[in-house]
Formats: C-alpha cells, sequence, structure tokens
C-alpha cells in the first residue's frame, strides 16, 4: 500500500515558527551568565559580542513569537521539526560571540563549535584558545550544560514554555519520563546538574589547589571543567586538556563526573529516592555499560602494554584506563597530545578506543553514540534466537530485561534498537568514506574522527583542526548534530521538507 | 480568518524561517577589526629552528635506537618544534634539545619545581596572540616543561587573554614517559633564558561592535515592548 505525502498546511509553518522563536528567546538567557562575566573582567570586546548573539536570538525569537502566535497544538512530527531546526538555528545564534571574539577565521568553524558544545562532542576549532576571553571560554562551556542537558529542556524548564511541549522532549532523543510531567521532569534533570554542579566543582577546585591553581582562577578552572565533564563534552580552558594539570586528583574526579554524566537521569532519580540498589544491581543498561567499561578498561590497558608504549603499572593506568573512560562515556578529555594516539600508541589501543566511542554511554544521559541500551538489547535479542533455536518445538521462549521494571522483548522494541544501531554505524562509515575521499588521511585515522563526531565523543587524532577542508568539516557538524538527535527527529524533518516541495493537498 | 489571510500568514512564516540564517550568516561576516596597536609581530634573536626530514615514526613506538634520520638531523642541542617532538616521541626520547616558546597559563608549584606550558606555534612566537591581528595559524601547540626551583623565579606572570607570557629558550631533555608526570611527555628544562619579557596586548575598543550590539538588543526591546 503506497501511502500520500500531504503538504503540511501553512498553519503548521507558523506553529513551527513560534516554537523556534521560543526556543531563541530561551537561548539568549544562556548568554547572560557570560556577558556578566565579560563585564566583571572588563572583556569589553566580548561582552559586545555576546551582546550581539543575545541581540539576535531576542529579536529574532521575538518577531517569531509576535507574529506567529497561534493555539496550534505542537504534533509530535511539528516538534521533531521544531527540535531539529532549533539545534541547527540555535548553534548558529550562539556561534555568533564565538566567532565575533576573533578567534575563528570563518563563521562555519564558529557553528561548528557551538555545534559541537551544544552536542557535548568537544572537537574544537577555535583557534588559540590559550588566549581566548574568559568569558567566550565559559560561553563554550555553558553550550555543553545546555545541549548535554537538551536545549529544548532548558527552555522547558525555565519558561514552562506551552502546549505540545512532550513532543519537543520526546523529538529531542528523550524517551523516558522520569516524572509522570515533562515540565517537572525537566526541572529535575535541571537539579541534578546544579547539585553535581556545586558538588563536582567544589571537588575540583580542591583538587585544582593541591595542583597549584587557587583562588578565583581556581574556581573559574573547576567551574569550566565540571560544566565540560559532567556533560560528557571535553572542552578545556586550555589547549592541553587535562594534560595541562599534571595531577592524579583533577583526573580522578573528572573519571567520576564522567560515570555520573555517562549515566542516565532516570538511574539518578533511582539512586536519589533510594531505589538505586536494583537498578545497579539488576538493569540491562547500567550491567552492560559496567561491562563494556570494563572490557574496554582492560583491553586499552593490555593492548597499550603489549605495544610498549608504556611499561610502568602508573603510566598505564593513568593515561590507559582515563583514556578508555573518556573514550566510552564521550568525555573527549586527554591527558596526552591527540597526535599521541597515532605517533605512540600503536594499533590496538587507538582501535578499542574507536569502538568505546562507536557504542558509547547510557540513554537519557549526556553521553552520545549507539547507547549501551540499545546493544543490550540487541545482544538479549542475539540470545533469545539461540534460546528459541535450541528448545522444543512448540516451546515457548521468553525473554525479558529490566529497566525500573521488568519487560518482554518484544520484536518492536529490538526492531528499533537495531535500526538505530545499524544507522549509527552506517553514519561511522559514511563519514570515514567522506575523509577518505580527501586522501590525506588513512582509513583508521578518518573512521576514528568520523566515530569521534557521530557519537558526540570529541577525541580527535587532528583531523577536525582549524583549516580543515570546508566539506568534511560539514560533514562533521551534521554528524554531530544528527548523532545528537539520534536520527529520528532529522528524519521527520527531511520528511517535512520533502512534502512541503512534493506534498499533496 | 480568511483563507488569503492564512496563506499570507504562512508564507511569512515561511519567509521568517528561511530569513533566520542568512540574518545570522550576515551578522558573522562583521569580523573584529585588525589594529596595528595589537599586533605583537615576531619575536627577534632565536635560534634557528631545526626542520628534521619525515623519516619520523608513523605509527608505534620504536626502539629507541631506532631514531632514523632524526639522530643526524637534529644534533645534541638544536632547536625542536612541539609539533615535531610530539609526531616522533619515541625518536626524541632522552635527546638533548634546545625548545623555544611562551609560558601561557599557570606555573603549577611541587616540591622542587613548577610544571609550566610553553607553546611554540604562531601566535607565540610569530603573530602575537588573537585577537588582535587576522593572521589565523591554527591550534596551539606546546610542550609541558618542568623548570626546577632556581628556574622558575625569573618568570613573570604566563600569557593568558589579552597578554604574551615570556618567550624563553628552554635546554633540557625530552622524556617520552616522565615518570614524575605519571607517564606524560616532558621536557625537563637545565637551563632556561628569557628572549622576550612577558607583555600585556592592548585590546581597544571594537566601537563598531558595540553599536551593533546596541541597535540589536533596542530592536529586541522595541519587539517585546510592541508584544505587550
Amino acid at each position: 500500500m503506497r501511502t500520500t505525502l500531504l503538504r503540511p498546511e501553512l498553519e503548521d509553518l507558523r506553529v513551527i515558527a513560534l516554537n523556534l522563536g521560543r526556543v531563541l528567546e530561551g537561548l539568549s538567557l544562556w548568554m547572560l551568565p557570560p556577558l556578566l562575566l565579560a563585564l566583571v573582567l572588563r572583556e569589553w570586546n566580548a561582552a559586545s559580542a555576546l551582546a550581539v548573539g543575545i541581540g539576535t536570538a531576542l529579536l529574532l525569537g521575538g518577531l517569531a513569537v509576535r507574529r506567529f502566535a497561534t493555539d496550534r497544538p505542537l504534533t509530535l512530527a511539528l516538534g521533531s521539526v521544531v527540535v531539529s531546526l532549533a539545534w541547527l538555528v540555535g548553534a548558529a545564534v550562539l556561534a555568533l560571540p564565538i566567532h565575533l571574539s576573533g578567534h575563528t577565521a570563518r563563521f562555519l568553524d564558529a557553528w561548528f563549535e557551538a555545534m559541537s558544545g551544544l552536542t557535548a562532542t568537544g572537537l574544537s576549532l577555535v583557534q588559540d584558545v590559550d588566549h581566548l576571553a574568559l568569558s567566550i571560554q565559559l560561553h563554550r562551556h555553558l553550550l555543553m550544560l545546555l545541549g548535554g542537558t537538551g536545549i529544548v529542556i532548558v527552555v522547558i524548564a525555565l519558561f514552562s514554555a506551552g502546549g505540545g511541549v512532550g513532543s519537543l522532549y520526546r523529538a529531542e532523543g528523550r524517551e523516558e519520563r522520569i516524572l509522570p510531567n515533562v515540565i517537572r521532569t525537566a526541572r529535575f534533570i535541571f537539579a541534578v546538574s546544579g547539585v553535581y554542579l556545586v558538588i563536582g566543582s567544589l571537588a575540583l577546585m580542591a583538587a585544582l589547589a593541591l595542583a597549584g591553581i587557587t583562588g578565583w582562577r581556581g574556581a573559574y578552572h573547576a567551574v569550566t571543567l565540571f560544566l565540560s565533564a559532567f556533560n560528557t563534552g571535553g572542552f578545556s580552558p586550555t589547549s592541553q586538556s587535562l594534560a595541562y594539570y599534571h595531577s592524579g586528583s583533577v583526573e580522578l574526579i573528572i573519571v567520576v563526573l564522567l560515570l555520573v554524566g555517562g549515566s542516565s537521569f532516570l538511574l539518578h532519580r533511582e539512586l536519589w529516592t533510594g531505589k538505586g540498589r536494583t537498578e545497579l544491581r539488576s538493569s540491562l543498561e547500567v550491567r552492560t555499560f559496567a561491562t563494556t567499561l570494563a572490557v574496554g578498561i582492560t583491553m586499552g590497558v593490555v593492548a597499550l602494554a603489549v605495544s610498549g608504549t608504556y611499561r610502568d603499572t602508573i603510566p598505564l593506568w593513568r593515561k590507559g584506563a582515563f583514556t578508555m573512560v573518556s573514550s566510552s562515556t564521550g568525555g573527549g578529555f586527554t591527558v596526552t597530545s591527540g597526535t599521541a594516539f597515532l605517533a605512540d600508541w600503536g594499533q590496538a589501543a587507538p582501535f578499542v578506543m574507536v569502538v568505546l566511542m562507536a557504542l558509547g554511554g547510557m540513554a537519557g544521559a549526556t553521553a552520545g553514540g549507539i547507547k549501551m541500551i540499545r546493544l543490550g538489547l540487541v545482544a538479549k535479542g542475539l540470545v533469545h534466537d539461540v534460546r528459541r533455536l535450541l528448545a522444543p518445538s512448540g516451546a515457548l521462549v521468553v525473554t525479558t530485561f529490566h529497566v525500573r521494571r521488568r519487560t518482554v522483548l518484544g520484536s518492536g522494541l529490538l526492531r528499533s534498537a537495531a535500526v538505530v544501531l545499524l544507522l549509527y554505524v552506517a553514519t561511522y562509515l559514511f563519514g570515514a568514506i567522506v575523509g577518505l575521499a580527501y586522501g590525506r588521511w588513512t582509513l583508521s585515522e578518518t573512521l576514528f574522527e568520523s566515530v569521534s563526531a557521530t557519537a558526540n565523543a570529541g577525541l580527535s587524532v587532528g583531523i577536525a583542526q582549524p583549516g580543515m577542508p570546508i566539506g568534511l568539516e560539514v560533514v562533521y557538524l551534521l554528524q554531530m548534530w544528527i548523532g545528537r538527535l539520534e536520527f529520528i527527529a532529522v528524519f521527520v524533518l527531511g520528511g517535512f521538507a520533502l512534502s512541503l516541495v512534493r506534498g499533496r493537498g | 480568518m480568511t483563507t488569503r489571510r492564512r496563506r499570507l500568514l504562512g508564507a511569512t512564516a515561511l519567509v521568517a524561517l528561511v530569513a533566520m540564517l542568512p540574518f545570522v550568516a550576515a551578522l558573522a561576516t562583521m569580523r573584529l577589526a585588525e589594529r596595528p596597536e595589537a599586533v605583537l609581530g615576531p619575536v627577534d634573536g632565536l635560534p634557528p629552528e631545526v626542520a628534521p626530514g619525515p623519516g619520523c615514526i608513523a605509527r608505534g613506538p620504536e626502539p629507541v635506537d631506532a631514531r632514523t634520520d632524526l639522530v643526524p638531523v637534529v644534533p645534541p642541542g638544536a632547536r625542536v618544534g612541539s609539533s615535531t617532538v610530539l609526531r616522533c616521541p619515541a625518536a626524541f626520547d632522552g635527546l638533548e634539545v634546545t625548545f623555544v616558546g611562551e609560558v601561557v597559563g599557570d606555573v603549577l608549584p611541587r616540591r622542587g619545581g613548577a610544571w609550566v606550558l610553553v607553546n611554540d606555534d604562531a601566535y607565540a612566537l610569530t603573530t602575537g596572540p588573537l585577537p588582535g591581528h587576522r593572521t589565523f595559524a591554527g591550534s596551539n601547540s606546546g610542550l609541558a616543561v618542568w623548570l626546577p626551583d632556581p628556574l622558575v623565579d625569573g618568570l613573570s606572570e604566563p600569557g593568558r587573554p589579552g597578554r604574551r607570557g615570556d618567550v624563553v629558550v628552554v635546554t633540557g631533555r625530552i622524556v617520552r614517559v616522565d615518570p614524575d608526570d605519571s607517564g606524560g611527555l616532558t621536557l625537563r628544562a637545565e637551563t632556561v633564558r628569557i628572549a622576550a619579557p612577558g607583555t600585556d596586548v592592548a585590546t581597544p575598543l571594537d566601537v563598531p561592535l558595540v553599536l551593533l550590539a546596541l541597535v540589536l538588543l533596542a530592536l529586541a526591546g522595541a519587539v517585546r515592548l510592541r508584544r505587550r
């Protein structure tokens, strides 16, 4: 049976413009803290750049809200279109202060940077980051909190945005509702982030003081590092990432924050309400994550030992284990130079990193990649098929899994997990092939970078750097966007655009 | 609402959607003006940097005795760049070198000395820090340098936004896996000479940018007032 593609009604466009306007107005507020910092530090040009960003977001958002006010509800399809566009347009608006700070050669680089921050990826095209104004640095790092939590989540939490917010929430790649009400769920996510911000920043301040950075600079580094680590982003206030600090304590706290950030907010809720022990013990997702991480760390460390990169225990674990956790959670922090992965780490360890980045962290968290729940479901599905083949004819084989409650593994669930998994793999390969087409890099290098972009991991072997080919830059930008939204919302946007052109009615 | 009015509204919505990105893009073509007073220019009197051949390690650490063609090209004590060292860590392990760069960020004191980050990119040695000029030269590049106590004393405030730190000439030994840094690649300094003292970079106010910000905020305020 063939379905007819219906052209959207004109009113639908109005709904999209209205909600896009609301999101933009919300984003303007996000640039206020860095603006205040710029004024305090007398970074006048940075303050002007941030004010341009705020003015643009307010003006565009205000015009859209004023001109297209409507009571028409937001459907899931339209919500998906809004979310997809919000991440693209929002990143462009948030890129303005970065570009106007004078640290990017072209606007596309700043857009890439903003998208990398929003998607909590961590690939960076900002130049001379060691001399970048502190307020713009804060802006970059706040993008990771905004995107890691979810643009729409933040707007919902701040403004209790109007009807149809559930559609926006789901379209942003979040299926679970931690609390029955979406607005309360958004506020819970915000509250969790706030509590961890205080605890994490204080712990980092103490560690940084031991490392030799005290006073307001210690506080500044602590907050920016927290924003990056909890949201598994990977930006850092210096060009050397964590290697800059020469501190085991800082690295240890970052590992904890990466694991906390890489865990789902649903799990946080269970832990906060005292039901976490069961969830930790039985959840398919938690168990898959723990197993993947343990196997990945072991393989990575063994690979580094065998290749002779590090021979002593402490370097093996400080460099090896940290990097594997950073890969698995999509943290993107490094404790070595990025070129070391190619020049000094042998073949196997970088391969393990690619696999860990590709698999990603837990769903409903700030981590990217295929996600542990999908991996766990597909693995369960395979075991189910084997059990069914081995069972006597006529026997009923039932497979269940636990995520918050025991659920029977149905074919629909399995199919959707497998489809998204395959989409991720296809996108990883697509980016790698595009990179190969430029003829400058090997397959292992382009695959590393493509997986890092799509899985929002942020580790780099040096392809994503200022001056990279524009075509590849656009591909990585889109990969970060698609990977963060987990395909569906972007596909709906594509379908919507097609129906505008070719639809009937 | 009449069909005509609805079409008009819808068409306006579509135009608004499409216009958002070009509007942002138009703003994005704005650039900070290059100011001569904010350009530091190259640091003079530095030793020449040796450019080793491409016969370096492509992948995997090689035995120390397999320094390929680097040893004849890089004599002991010659000046090397950080990107060369990072590309071939095993080849440089234990070599005595000279390294030149700007001290940036923080001086991290530890027992017996301090860690500093020394960048030898173009912003450190050739053009001066961004955003005072429009000569883009890529990302920062540098080495972690361990300075024993007496060598730390002469340093001024490191490079930060609006400041280029001391440009130092360091002689010392490259350690690929430094046990004192839990395995990091470091340069253990033996001597340090300041080639150019740290200096603040002028950051003149970008008046067009300020005006643009004010106009946009005023327009946004006007739209909000009319909404009410």
